[in-house]
This record gives structure tokens, C-alpha cells and sequence, in this order.
């Protein structure tokens, strides 16, 4: 990572000022993996900026970035390239931007936690109104970095409505929860399939299971985003469903999650103070 | 409950004033002694041998004196990082943890009756 772009050295004893331009910060979690997180993280991203804010997203997933393809975006020269990359109007950073797709990232937890730290303090963000945070699953070393690293306004939860899903939610939730990252609600992704021959709705992988376990868990549920193949298709083309379709049924749910997304994150930056430091 | 106002009490001492209203004092040497961090956990576990020789890095830190804090930052919403005087910064101390090392007489009271 030495060829990243360097900024102020660490000063031992004062705290840096980390994203001293983003107003809000919002992690995208999943308790588990192939609930579509990366996908909600995109398409929300894109979601806000379409509702006029200026947007980041940054790929903290250091072993399996998708947000490049998601953009259709490759590996650049490193030596040559500003970082954060831009695309329909968002900033970008990822791993994947680095890493060759074919090439594993086989490292030990204290070098995800490097760079992961270094996405968020040395890259120049600059002034975002919103910047998306798409987590790796799990409760592991990324999780932890971004949790003590980022000033986090809040976090999102995504889930599918089967119970091997939600139980997998709760663990992400209470993560959160243990490090005083509020927790925004859980997104029940992939909730249902409307038939276009048809129009009949179909719960595939049941249903409620996500708002129950918001109720259950004492947190906001923040809606359901259908299942829906044109969403894994432009995911794969490289250009997210509410670019590429902002008035398709799932465009729309995606838009209607950005407005209560940021109308949360500014209802809870009003009690969010900062913490006293001594020095 | 989160800290509202961190203050030095003297040398020695370390004032928190919490969102509840309530106002803990600690000193230093207690909050160093219960450093967090896997290395100091591993130390503290470890059974006392009386033969142990020091290393000529614990003899120069014993002739410096005990360790002064420098200085106490945040850590995301939910804990502390003390930088101490003697290089050692990696014990992040959760709210949890302060609230249960306050040593003002309330608390200590507490403490004496659940034993």
C-alpha cells in the first residue's frame, strides 16, 4: 500500500481528524454473505446522489471487492491515478481498483486493518454529504477498523427473510451496538419476486422475516427491496439498477430507502455529539 | 452514558464527567494497570515468578518513573485510547471498562458490598 497517496503523518498522542469533510457516514453490514450487500450499498449510493447530495463509496470488502464491476471499473495505475476514483457522479474506493480480479488478497487481519484505515484517512474524500460504507460480511478485522476509525453517523443491516439470514443480522447488530454505532434498521433484501407475466408477487424466501426481527431487536425496519434479476444484471454491466432504471419497481424502492436512509442519518446526527478528548 | 468532559486532577489523577450526571476519578497508575490491550491481559495472567531477571528495557523504565498519561482520545463512539509517556498506546478502554474502574467513593462503596 506504500504507493498510496500519503497523507498527514499519524501524530502520537492527538487524534486525526478522520473524513473532516463527510457529513454523514453509513456502513452497510450483513451478518452474512450473499444477501446482496454490496448491491444495496451501490444502488442506495447512487440512490442519495440522485436526490441531489454529494456521495462516496468506499469498498472496505479488502478480500472480494465487487464495487468495481458494479461500476464497471478495472484496475488502474496506481502510480498515475488519483484515488477517490469518480463514476455517475459518486467517488469511489476499493481494493479492486489495486488488485488485479484474478489476484487473491491473502493477508492477515493488521494489514486489512491498514488498509482499511488508509481508505479513510489518506484518501482525500473531500466534502460528501453522504458516505457510503460497504462492509465485508461478518463481525471480523474491517468491521472493527471502521468502527474505531470512522466518525459513523450509523449503520444499515441487510438480510434476506430466511431465519439462517436473520440470525446471522443479529450478530452484526449487536455489534454495532456493543461499539455505540447506532443502527439505522435492517434491509430485507431480496423479499420478494414480482412475476412481469403476470404481476402476481411471490415471497421466494418467505416473508416478514426481516421486519420481525427488527421488532424483535428493537430497531427500525427500513423496507424491502424485491428480488429482482435486472438488479444482478446491470450489477454485472456495470451500471446499478437506479442508474441505468430509476423508474423501475426496484429503482424506486431504492430511492424511497435513500430518503428514509437520510432522513435517520440526520435525526440521529442531532443527538450525536462528539466525544470529549484530553490532551 | 457516554463522557461529556475529560480534566486532569493534579499529577496524578484523571477526572470523567459522564452524561448521567456522574463524576469518576481515577488515577493513572490504576487505569495503566488495567490496560486493556492483549499484551498487558497476557502479563496480568501470567503467574508471578520471583527468580524473573528485568530486561534492560523494564530496569530503564522503572528508573524513568511510573508512566504519565499524555494524552486520552476517542475511539469511534464507544471508547478511549491513552497515549502514555513510554510509547505504549494500544489499550482502548470501553465505557463499560472506565465506569468499572471509577474509583470515587460511591462506586468503591459498591464494589466493597457486592464482594
Amino acid at each position: 500500500m506504500s504507493h498510496m497517496p500519503r497523507g498527514t503523518p499519524g501524530l502520537r498522542g492527538q487524534q486525526r481528524v478522520v473524513l473532516p469533510g463527510v457529513r454523514h457516514t453509513v456502513a452497510v453490514a450483513s451478518g452474512k454473505g450473499g444477501v446482496g450487500k454490496s448491491t444495496v450499498a451501490a444502488n442506495l449510493a447512487l440512490a442519495l446522489a440522485a436526490l441531489h447530495h454529494r456521495v462516496g463509496l468506499l469498498d472496505a470488502d479488502i478480500y472480494g471487492p465487487s464495487i468495481p464491476i458494479m461500476f464497471g471499473l478495472d484496475t488502474v495505475d496506481v502510480a498515475t491515478t488519483r484515488f477517490p476514483l469518480e463514476k455517475f457522479g459518486i467517488k469511489l474506493m476499493s481494493m479492486g481498483f489495486i488488485v488485479q480480479p484474478d489476484q487473491a488478497v491473502i493477508w492477515r487481519g493488521p494489514m486489512v486493518h491498514k488498509a482499511v484505515s488508509q481508505f479513510l484517512t489518506e484518501i482525500p474524500w473531500g466534502e460528501l454529504d453522504y458516505l457510503v460504507i460497504d462492509l465485508p460480511p461478518g463481525t471480523g478485522d474491517a468491521q472493527l477498523t471502521v468502527t474505531q476509525t470512522a466518525p459513523l453517523t450509523g449503520a444499515v443491516i441487510v438480510t434476506t427473510p430466511q431465519d439462517v439470514s436473520l440470525i446471522d443480522a443479529r450478530k452484526g447488530l449487536r455489534m454495532f451496538q456493543q461499539v455505540h454505532v447506532p443502527v439505522l434498521g435492517i434491509i430485507e433484501n431480496m423479499s420478494y419476486f414480482v412475476c412481469d407475466q403476470c404481476g402476481k408477487r411471490h415471497d421466494i424466501f418467505r416473508h416478514g422475516g426481516g421486519e420481525r426481527c427488527a421488532q424483535e431487536l428493537g430497531v427500525p425496519f427500513l423496507g424491502s427491496l424485491p428480488l429482482d434479476p435486472l438488479v444482478s444484471i446491470q450489477g454485472d454491466q456495470g451500471i446499478p439498477i437506479v442508474q441505468s432504471h430509476p423508474d423501475s419497481p426496484s429503482g424506486q424502492a431504492y430511492r424511497l430507502l435513500a430518503q428514509t436512509v437520510a432522513h435517520s442519518l440526520d435525526e440521529i446526527s442531532k443527538n450525536l455529539s462528539q466525544l470529549p478528548a484530553l490532551e | 452514558m457516554r463522557p461529556v468532559k475529560l480534566r486532569r486532577q493534579g499529577e496524578d489523577q484523571l477526572v470523567i464527567e459522564w452524561s448521567d450526571g456522574h463524576v469518576s476519578v481515577y488515577h493513572w497508575r490504576t487505569l495503566r494497570a488495567a490496560c486493556p490491550c492483549a499484551t498487558c491481559r497476557e502479563e496480568r495472567e501470567k503467574p508471578v515468578d520471583p527468580l524473573r531477571v528485568l530486561s534492560a528495557q523494564e530496569v530503564a523504565a522503572l528508573a524513568a518513573g511510573p508512566p504519565r498519561a499524555l494524552s486520552m482520545t476517542p475511539v469511534g463512539h464507544y471508547a478511549y485510547q491513552i497515549h502514555w509517556s513510554d510509547g505504549h498506546a494500544t489499550g482502548i478502554y470501553t465505557f463499560e471498562t472506565l465506569r468499572n474502574l471509577c474509583e470515587c467513593d460511591a462506586c468503591r462503596r459498591l464494589r466493597e458490598q457486592a464482594r
